[in-house]
């Protein structure tokens, strides 16, 4: 056993120095490498990155231009009326601003989004359902706007757009009943002394 | 009536007017004929004797005639209005402010009975009611039954919820609504969670003009 043992020991040994011996690559080998390294494509996401990043130019017929033009103006055009309401303190107003009414005690905020309106103004309980006597301020995309100082209590309105079509709010609580064939939309004002808790149910 | 006669009559109305109530009525120059004219300046005369503000009624007018309605529409939504006015006050009394009653007009033309109305006056005398009252007409008009709203409203201000928390609760239930919750569920159970002392979330603030979707 000892015999057979000690050569098993030598086998192993010899296979052990094989193994550790450095491999000698023949001359060029690292630069066969690297060429073929330099060769291969980029990853896929590299490759789009370049492609967006290099200038190029688009040839474009007039038809064609027209037809874009198009369409980014229909997406311009297409949003749909989107309203806003927010109420802040007085002496907050932006530059669309009505005239401060007796007693208000907060500044509501109205807001469409009415891309394709030539005016849109505000109509409610708070200016006589006057068409003309508010009209809003048009912004960027469509958006209108205009500050309205109001007194605590609960007023009904709608926009006037185009001089003539009543829209209602909404993002707001709609009146209950529609006495003339177009909903108005409510908004509430609040400016009383805190309410204490407790009281019979 | 003769097309002469009626501004005659409209004029020798508006003569025997008190001087607050013309200066109501002359709103109404040029905004509706003088045979429209005539029935509301009588239809607000009769309601103010029965203590019934003559404003509302007026910009109800005006409303109208702005909407482009018929005279004979314009008369009978005021008419209309000033019965709610006119019960909204039988319920809440005669110290309620214009606001509170049409807010509590508002409430009652959205079913809210007259008791809730008496009710809500006597546990809170002093208090100002505009917000309870808008907040119960805009829950029903939601979609809520006009009960849970009623009962929603005096269960959150029995907890001592102040008027902006009532319109924090108006939104939250409009939003669960418009998600597809069902209404009345929702009221009960957005009111249950206040009671149980979470909060809903507070209404935007002045830097908060994102705009919303419908």
């Amino acid at each position: 056993m000892t015999t057979a043992g000690s050569g098993e020991d030598l086998l192993i040994a010899r296979v052990s120095e094989e193994l550790r011996r450095p491999v000698e690559a023949s001359p060029g080998f690292d630069a066969r490498v690297m060429a073929a390294v330099r060769r291969a494509p980029p990853p896929l996401p590299a490759r789009v990155w370049a492609w967006l990043r290099e200038p190029r130019a688009l040839a474009v017929s007039p038809l064609g231009g027209f037809a874009a033009a198009a369409v980014v103006a229909a997406l311009l055009v297409a949003g749909t009326w989107v309203v806003v309401r927010t109420t802040r303190a007085p002496g907050e107003m932006g530059e669309a601003a009505a005239p401060a009414a007796r007693g208000a005690s907060s500044v509501v905020t109205f807001v469409l989004v009415a891309p394709r309106a030539r005016t849109v103004a505000l109509a409610g309980d708070f200016d006589g359902w006057d068409r003309t006597r508010l009209p809003m301020r048009r912004g960027v995309s469509g958006l209108w706007t205009l500050d309205v100082p109001l007194a605590p209590g609960r007023y009904q309105y709608a926009f006037v757009v185009d001089g003539r079509q009543f829209v209602a709010d909404p993002s707001a609580p709609r009146a209950v009943g529609d006495d003339f064939g177009a909903p108005n939309s409510v908004v509430t004002v609040s400016g009383d002394a805190p309410r204490g808790a407790g009281g019979s149910l | 009536m003769n097309a002469r006669i009626l501004p005659v009559a409209a004029a020798l109305t508006l003569l025997a007017l008190p001087r607050a109530l013309s200066a109501q009525v002359d709103r109404l120059a040029g905004r509706v004929d003088d045979r429209t004219r005539a029935a509301v300046t009588a239809i607000v005369d009769s309601a103010r004797a029965s203590g019934v503000p003559a404003t509302p009624l007026i910009n109800k007018a005006l409303e109208g005639a702005s909407k482009g309605a018929s005279g004979d529409r314009i008369a009978t939504a005021v008419r209309a209005l000033a019965g709610d006015l006119g019960a909204a006050r039988s319920a809440l009394g005669g110290a309620a402010t214009e606001p509170e009653l049409v807010a509590g007009a508002a409430a009652l033309r959205a079913g809210a009975e007259p008791a809730y109305l008496a009710r809500l006056r006597s546990t809170y005398p002093r208090e100002s009611l505009v917000v309870p009252l808008a907040v119960t007409a805009d829950l029903v008009a939601r979609g809520v039954p006009a009960d849970t709203a009623t009962q929603t409203v005096l269960t959150l201000m029995h907890e001592g919820v102040q008027d902006a928390d009532l319109v924090a609760f108006r939104q939250s239930v409009e939003r669960d609504v418009a998600l597809g919750a069902p209404a009345g569920g929702t009221a009960a159970a957005l009111a249950g969670a206040v009671v149980g002392g979470q909060s809903l979330p507070t209404q935007p603030g002045p830097a908060a003009t994102r705009p919303r979707k419908p």
